[in-house]
């Protein structure tokens, strides 16, 4: 996806050009006005150990512990550092009890007593103070004990939340404890390792990025629903749920409306064949592009894909063939009917989701075409590379849009009828139309005169961040 | 087998055997001092009373950091046993602590059949009657004892 490409052209041009050479010239960050813009650095492994090691640091001399039990407090308390600080000061007792640092109540004697053999509890071999340890609890265990229950949690995947062995016993054995008993380098390894995705997982302003493989982790200030595309390996989601980004849809929306298509597909699939008739002479079509006007190639028919209704009637100024017109008198009507209906209307909105996702799919394919008639045209002498990179700018910025537009139908879905739901629906149409009008315009590029091309990029572009900057919730 | 058998293992049989818990056996198999085989009487007042229930105890090669794995081998109506014999048991799973032993695994299912807890059920259709009418899923239990926990 060249999408990045843009964001990044856009960084570089705020690094060039920002700051202290800005000058005479009215500057308006172009970042501040778009709704989707999130401020997030993406850091590696060992900066992330670093940012954390600062706040172990400077709790660990604030408050005198060592740095391996400043960094459980921490961890448990969702390293907010001021007010772990605070609570410490206010009763360090109850805050190390709660964390499960310190057991509630003071430890039993010391279990050595002079001239008696002690044994373990778990293995039930002879044990002495040379080769036992405990926790605050005082549970006291042999070390080979320790150590091999340690690595079965390990195993199974345990790091910071490892308990201590007695019996309904809640303490949490701290790094160092646990390091300092384990024998084998690879699992003290695994062990850092899963250490550090728990501290990552418990740190507000942290996020795994969510690409297979990734160790790139994300930091931003706030936790907000938008979009996070990955320096590394180009993965696109959503900061607040670390799922595919999903705007203008919140992400709880998103959620039950994935739901709901997971459980109802069947039907839907059953009821959505994959190929439709020409309204006009009902030869047999296939969409092979992702544009939604449809010229059929036997008749010549222009028309929409979705309604099927003739492409000129839709015109530039009253598109709602998105809009689902519901059935004003569906309070009367029997609960059968009512069950129907709210098919009809889930079907509609499904439809249309899932046909910009398949035209989404196809545009690859056109983008994949546009590729080679570049290389094509560059052999053949005609214009540059540079010349033609328009086009491949045009394909980006189409794969946004309808991936917005897409994100529009479950909002809409969910959206209760009123102004709002009618003026998201237009503006939806109005994105919808200059889509289609895009789509179709990429497709015809050699036909298509480059500024107009760029005209309907722009027109395109306004419409998507109009529709975001009213509707995004983040 | 008795070779490489941890010192924790052969010190429990012992104990086992020479101090059996009231209403429960336990017995290792002659070909695998890890398996147990495991009967338990079904407690006084609970509609398992009088039956005989079987079950397999197996140690894992992590035993005792690793709970042992049980299983009822004789159909039990119990909302915290499923068709299969497995059970829902706390210490069994999360709460396991490696200073617990086969001797405690054995009281605490004992105790489960005493006090059925349909709350946290493992099989949903007996927790669900348990909980709508009590009095009819207690007929069920005793009619089950009567016909697989009895006799042979």
């Amino acid at each position: 996806m060249s999408d990045e490409e843009m964001d990044f052209s856009d960084d570089d041009y705020d690094a060039y050009y920002g700051g202290e050479f800005d000058g005479d010239v009215d500057h308006v960050d172009p970042l501040k006005n778009d709704p989707e813009y999130m401020d997030v650095a993406f850091l590696i492994d060992t900066e992330v150990e670093r940012l954390l090691n600062e706040s172990v640091e400077e709790l660990s001399n604030s408050i005198q512990v060592t740095p391996s039990l400043a960094k459980m407090l921490l961890h448990m308390s969702n390293w907010n550092l001021p007010e772990v600080v605070a609570r410490y000061r206010q009763d360090s007792h109850k805050l190390l009890t709660s964390v499960h640092i310190k057991p509630p109540q003071p430890p039993p004697q010391n279990v050595f007593q002079d001239g008696e053999v002690t044994f373990c509890p778990v293995c039930l071999a002879p044990m002495s103070p040379d080769n036992a340890s405990h926790l605050t609890c005082g549970h006291t265990f042999c070390k080979d004990c320790w150590s091999m229950h340690f690595e079965v949690q390990i195993m199974q995947g345990m790091s910071v939340g490892i308990e201590c062995m007695g019996n309904n016993c809640q303490v949490s054995a701290p790094e160092d404890f646990v390091l300092g008993l384990l024998n084998r380098p690879q699992l003290k390894e695994k062990y850092q390792q899963y250490a550090f995705a728990d501290y990552v997982r418990s740190h507000p302003q942290l996020r795994f990025c969510p690409g297979p493989n990734c160790n790139i982790v994300v930091q931003a200030k706030e936790c907000q629903a938008k979009r996070v595309i990955c320096v590394n390996c180009k993965t696109q989601f959503c900061y607040k749920c670390g799922s595919d980004y999903h705007a203008p849809t919140d992400c709880e929306t998103i959620r039950k409306w994935l739901t709901k298509c997971a459980d109802d597909s069947e039907t839907a699939n059953y009821i959505s064949a994959h190929t439709k008739d020409c309204p006009k002479c009902h030869i047999c079509i296939e969409k092979n592009g992702g544009c939604n006007h449809m010229q059929c190639y036997n008749c010549k028919n222009d028309f929409c894909w979705m309604c099927l209704g003739c492409w000129k009637a839709h015109g530039s100024e009253y598109y709602e063939c998105s809009r689902y017109k519901e059935n004003p008198n569906i309070a009367h009507e029997s609960a059968h009917a009512q069950a129907r209906e709210a098919l009809k209307k889930y079907l509609h909105y499904y439809e249309r989701w899932e046909n910009h996702s398949k035209s989404l799919k196809l545009e690859e394919e056109t983008l994949a075409k546009i590729r080679e008639r570049i290389q094509e045209k560059v052999m053949a002498g005609t214009g540059t590379w540079i010349d033609w990179q328009y086009l491949l700018d045009a394909a980006a910025l189409l794969a946004k849009c309808r991936y917005t537009l897409q994100n529009t139908y479950p909002f809409a879905y969910y959206l209760e009828a009123g102004p709002r739901k009618d003026l998201f629906e237009y503006q939806q149409a109005q994105l919808e139309a200059e889509i289609e009008n895009l789509s179709w315009k990429i497709e015809r590029a050699e036909m298509t005169d480059r500024g107009e091309l760029e005209n309907q990029m722009d027109i395109v572009e306004k419409r998507r961040s109009t529709l975001l900057s009213d509707f995004l919730q983040v | 087998m008795a070779a490489g058998l941890p010192r924790r293992i052969i010190k429990e049989t012992q104990r086992l055997m020479a101090e059996p818990v009231p209403g429960i056996s336990a017995v290792p198999d002659e070909s695998n001092a890890r398996y147990f085989h495991v009967v338990v009487a079904g407690p006084e007042g609970s509609p398992f009373q009088g039956g005989v229930f079987k079950l397999e105890l197996f140690l894992p090669e992590e035993y005792p950091m690793s709970a042992p794995k049980v299983r009822f081998m004789t159909k039990i109506y119990h909302p915290n046993i499923d068709k299969l014999g497995r059970i829902c048991l706390d210490i069994l799973k999360d709460k396991w602590s490696p200073a617990l032993q086969i001797r405690t695994v054995l009281l605490s299912i004992q105790a489960l059949l005493s006090a059925p807890n349909p709350d946290d059920p493992l099989a949903n259709d007996v927790a669900e009657l348990w909980k709508v009418n009590e009095s009819e899923a207690i007929r069920i239990a005793r009619e089950w004892t009567r016909t697989y926990a009895m006799g042979n």
